[in-house]
C-alpha cells in the first residue's frame, strides 16, 4: 500500500455519475396517518377521542335539527311546528326578499343583471388563472357598484325604484361594493396625506384616521342614522341608505388608510432616491414605482378588509336598513311566519351559513393571492 | 465593449462647483466647508474611513441631501442652502445619473422597464424612443439576453450592470458611484469595474466613492481623501497614492493597501 500519488487519486476518479438514491417513503398508509392524528401520545388519545365524542353527539345532534326533522315544504307557519327541526320551508318560500328585499316583482331583472355581473366579474376577472392585474380588479371595484347603482335606482325609461325598497343580499352586495369603490380610494388618499409635505393636510388626514379608529362602527352608524340630519341644512335631506352607506365608507376608509400606510412604509427608500435620480418628479416617483410595490404589499389585508365589511353590513339592520338579517327579522315577523321559534333560528342559520361561504370563498382567494406572489 | 454615452468631454467646463458646503445630521457635522470642482470628462474617486462622509458628498450633489450652508452649482442650476427647491432637484436629477451600493432597481419591473420608466416618465422620451435606448445600453453592458428578467432572476453582478446601464439611459452628463461594489459578491466585483472603466474611457463625467484602490490608480484623473466630514486631500493617483502628504492619508492607505 505505499504506492504513488498518482494511483491513490486514481482510486477516486468515477467514470460514471453517481446514481441519486430513492428518498425515504414519506406517505404513510391511512392507519398510521389517523394514529399520528389522534393518538401520537395516550394523553393527547384521550383527549381526542373526548373531543371525537362531543363532536359527533353534537354533529348527530345537528344532523337530526337541520336534516331528519327538518321542515321543507309549507308557506306559513303551520308548515313548521316547534318539534325539534329546522324550518328551512320558511327560508326557500320567502327567498324574494333574502334575495331582493322589496324590489318589485316586475323589475327583478335589474338586481338579478347587478348578481350575474358580479358573479362574471369574479370569475373572469378576479379568479383568472394567472390572476388579472391589481389595477383592472381596483377598476372593477370602482366602476361596478357605480354601474348598480344606477341600474337598480332607475330613471330615465327605467321606473324608479328607491333604496327604501331594496333589500336581502342586494343591500348587502351593494353596500359592500359601494364601501370598496370609496373607502379603498378615499383609504389610500388618507394614507398618502399623512405623509404629506404640507403638515396641515397631515394633521387633519391623522386626526380622521384616529377618531375613526377609536370609535366602534356601530357609533358611527347611529351618528349618521340620526345625529346626521340634525346637521345638515332643511331642505337637503340624505336617505337613511346612503347615509348608512356613507358612514360606512367613512369608517372603512380610515381603516384602510392604515393598511394602506403599512404598505406605503414597506417600500424601500432606497426605490425612492433611484427614482429620483432617474428624473422622475415626486407624482411620477409615487404612481410607478412607490404605488406598484405598496399595493401588492397589501393585497391580503385589503381582502380582510373586504371581508370584515362584507360581515359588518348586516349592523346595517339595526338601524333600520334591511339588509339580509333585517330581511330575515323582517319575514319572521310577518303574519304568515310569526310564532314558532324554530323559524327565526332557522333563518338566522341560514345567514351564518351564507356569510360563511362568501367570506370563506374570499379567504381562500386572498390565501392564492398571497402564496402566488 | 464600448457605452459611448458621454458628451465631449472639456474640463474647462464645470460639472460640478461645490463651495464651503457644510451639512448636519441633527447635531452631527456631516460635512464640513466642503469645497470640490469636477470639470466636463473628470473621473474623480472619493475614498476615506467609513462615516467620512464619502456617500453624504455625492449625495449632496444630485440633492438626495439637503445641505445647511453653502453653494452648490451642477451642470450650470445653482443651487444656495437657503432654496433647496423640488425644481431644482428635478432639474439636476434629469442631468445626473446615480448608481447605489444596493443597486436600487424596482423589482416589479423587468431590466428593460427598469431603463425606460425614467427617460418616458421622466423625460418625456417617446416609448419606441425609450426602448431603442435601452436595449441599446444593455447591448453595451452585455446583458440583451436579460431585458425581460426581473431584477430577482439576475445576480448582483447583473444587476448592478442594469443599474449602470439605467442611469446612462437618461443621458446624463454625471454619473455618481456609491460605492457600486461594496455589496457584491468577490467573483462580481470585477464585472462591474469593466465596466465602470469602459465608461470611464469614453469620457463620461463620473465621481465614484469606492474602497477599489487599484480601479482609483487605473482610471482616476484625482482622487479625493476625505475623513470627518472634510476633504483631507485632492491629488492624481499617482502622487495620491506613492507621495500622500497628509499623516491622516498615509494611515489609511497603510490599513487599506497593507493586505
Amino acid at each position: 500500500m505505499v504506492g504513488s500519488g498518482l494511483e491513490l487519486t486514481t482510486l477516486f476518479v468515477r467514470e460514471s455519475p453517481v446514481a441519486p438514491r430513492v428518498a425515504p417513503a414519506t406517505v404513510p398508509t391511512f392507519t398510521e396517518r389517523l394514529r399520528r392524528w389522534l393518538l401520537p401520545t395516550p394523553a393527547i388519545g384521550v383527549v381526542s377521542m373526548l373531543l371525537l365524542a362531543v363532536l359527533l353527539l353534537f354533529g348527530a345532534h345537528c344532523l337530526d335539527w337541520a336534516l331528519v326533522q327538518a321542515h321543507w315544504r309549507g308557506s306559513s307557519s303551520t308548515a313548521c311546528p316547534d318539534d325539534g327541526g329546522a324550518c328551512w320551508a320558511f327560508v326557500i318560500a320567502r327567498w324574494k326578499p333574502w334575495l331582493v328585499g322589496n324590489y318589485p316583482s316586475d323589475q327583478l331583472w335589474r338586481p338579478f343583471t347587478c348578481f350575474a355581473a358580479f358573479a362574471l366579474f369574479w370569475t373572469w376577472v378576479v379568479r383568472r388563472p394567472n390572476g388579472a392585474s391589481l389595477l383592472r380588479v381596483l377598476q372593477g371595484f370602482i366602476l361596478l357598484p357605480v354601474a348598480f347603482f344606477l341600474l337598480l335606482i332607475g330613471g330615465g325609461p327605467l321606473p324608479v325604484v328607491v333604496p327604501t325598497q331594496w333589500g336581502g343580499l342586494l343591500v348587502t352586495l351593494v353596500v359592500t361594493l359601494a364601501t370598496f369603490a370609496t373607502a379603498l380610494p378615499l383609504g389610500l388618499c388618507l394614507a398618502l396625506g399623512r405623509r404629506s409635505r404640507w403638515p396641515v393636510v397631515r394633521l387633519l388626514c391623522g386626526t380622521f384616521v384616529e377618531a375613526m379608529r377609536a370609535v366602534p362602527l356601530l357609533a358611527v352608524l347611529f351618528i349618521a342614522a340620526t345625529l346626521l340630519p340634525l346637521f345638515l341644512p332643511r331642505d337637503l335631506t340624505i336617505g337613511l341608505f346612503a347615509r348608512a352607506a356613507i358612514a360606512f365608507a367613512l369608517f372603512n376608509a380610515a381603516m384602510a388608510a392604515e393598511v394602506f400606510r403599512g404598505g406605503l412604509q414597506a417600500v424601500d427608500r432606497g426605490q425612492i432616491e433611484a427614482a429620483t435620480t432617474v428624473g422622475l418628479s415626486d407624482f411620477a416617483t409615487l404612481r410607478r414605482v412607490v404605488l406598484p410595490q405598496a399595493l401588492t404589499v397589501v393585497v391580503p389585508a385589503v381582502v380582510n378588509i373586504m371581508i370584515v365589511v362584507i360581515k359588518e353590513t348586516t349592523l346595517l339592520s339595526v338601524i333600520g336598513v334591511s339588509d339580509l338579517l333585517g330581511a330575515i327579522e323582517i319575514g319572521a315577523k310577518s303574519p304568515d311566519w310569526v310564532g314558532e321559534p324554530n323559524i327565526l333560528t332557522s333563518g338566522y342559520v341560514f345567514l351564518a351559513l351564507a356569510y360563511l361561504g362568501v367570506c370563506y370563498a374570499l379567504s381562500r382567494y386572498s390565501r392564492r393571492l398571497e402564496l402566488s406572489r | 465593449m464600448a457605452l459611448d454615452a458621454s458628451p465631449p468631454s472639456d474640463t474647462n467646463v464645470s460639472i460640478v462647483e461645490m463651495s464651503a458646503i457644510n451639512k448636519w445630521y441633527g447635531s452631527y457635522h456631516a460635512l464640513r466647508d466642503v469645497d470640490l470642482h469636477v470639470g466636463a470628462g473628470e473621473r474623480i474617486v472619493v475614498c476615506g474611513p467609513s462615516g467620512s462622509g464619502k456617500s453624504t458628498l455625492v449625495r449632496t450633489i444630485n440633492l438626495l441631501e439637503p445641505f445647511e450652508q453653502g453653494h452648490l452649482r451642477v451642470c450650470g442650476i445653482d443651487v444656495r442652502a437657503d432654496e433647496i427647491t423640488r425644481a431644482a432637484r428635478l432639474a439636476i436629477n434629469r442631468r445626473v445619473a446615480m448608481v447605489f451600493q444596493q443597486f436600487n432597481l424596482f423589482p416589479h419591473m423587468t431590466a428593460l422597464q427598469n431603463l425606460t420608466v425614467g427617460p418616458i416618465f421622466g423625460s418625456g422620451v417617446s416609448r419606441s424612443e425609450a426602448r431603442r435606448r435601452a436595449l441599446h445600453y444593455l447591448e453595451r453592458v452585455g446583458l440583451t439576453d436579460y431585458a425581460d428578467r426581473h431584477p430577482a432572476q439576475l445576480s448582483g453582478g447583473q444587476q448592478q450592470r442594469v443599474a449602470i446601464a439605467r442611469a446612462l439611459c437618461t443621458h446624463p452628463r454625471l454619473v455618481l458611484f456609491d460605492e457600486p461594489t461594496a455589496a457584491l459578491d468577490p467573483e462580481m466585483v470585477n464585472e462591474v469595474l469593466q465596466t465602470m472603466e469602459t465608461l470611464a474611457r469614453e469620457g463620461m463625467t463620473m465621481i465614484v466613492v469606492t474602497h477599489e484602490m487599484g480601479f482609483a490608480r487605473r482610471v482616476a484623473d484625482r482622487v479625493v481623501f476625505m475623513d470627518q466630514g472634510q476633504i483631507i486631500e485632492t491629488a492624481p493617483p499617482d502622487r495620491f497614492f506613492d507621495a500622500p502628504q497628509s499623516a491622516r492619508l498615509r494611515t489609511f492607505l497603510g490599513q487599506v493597501l497593507a493586505h
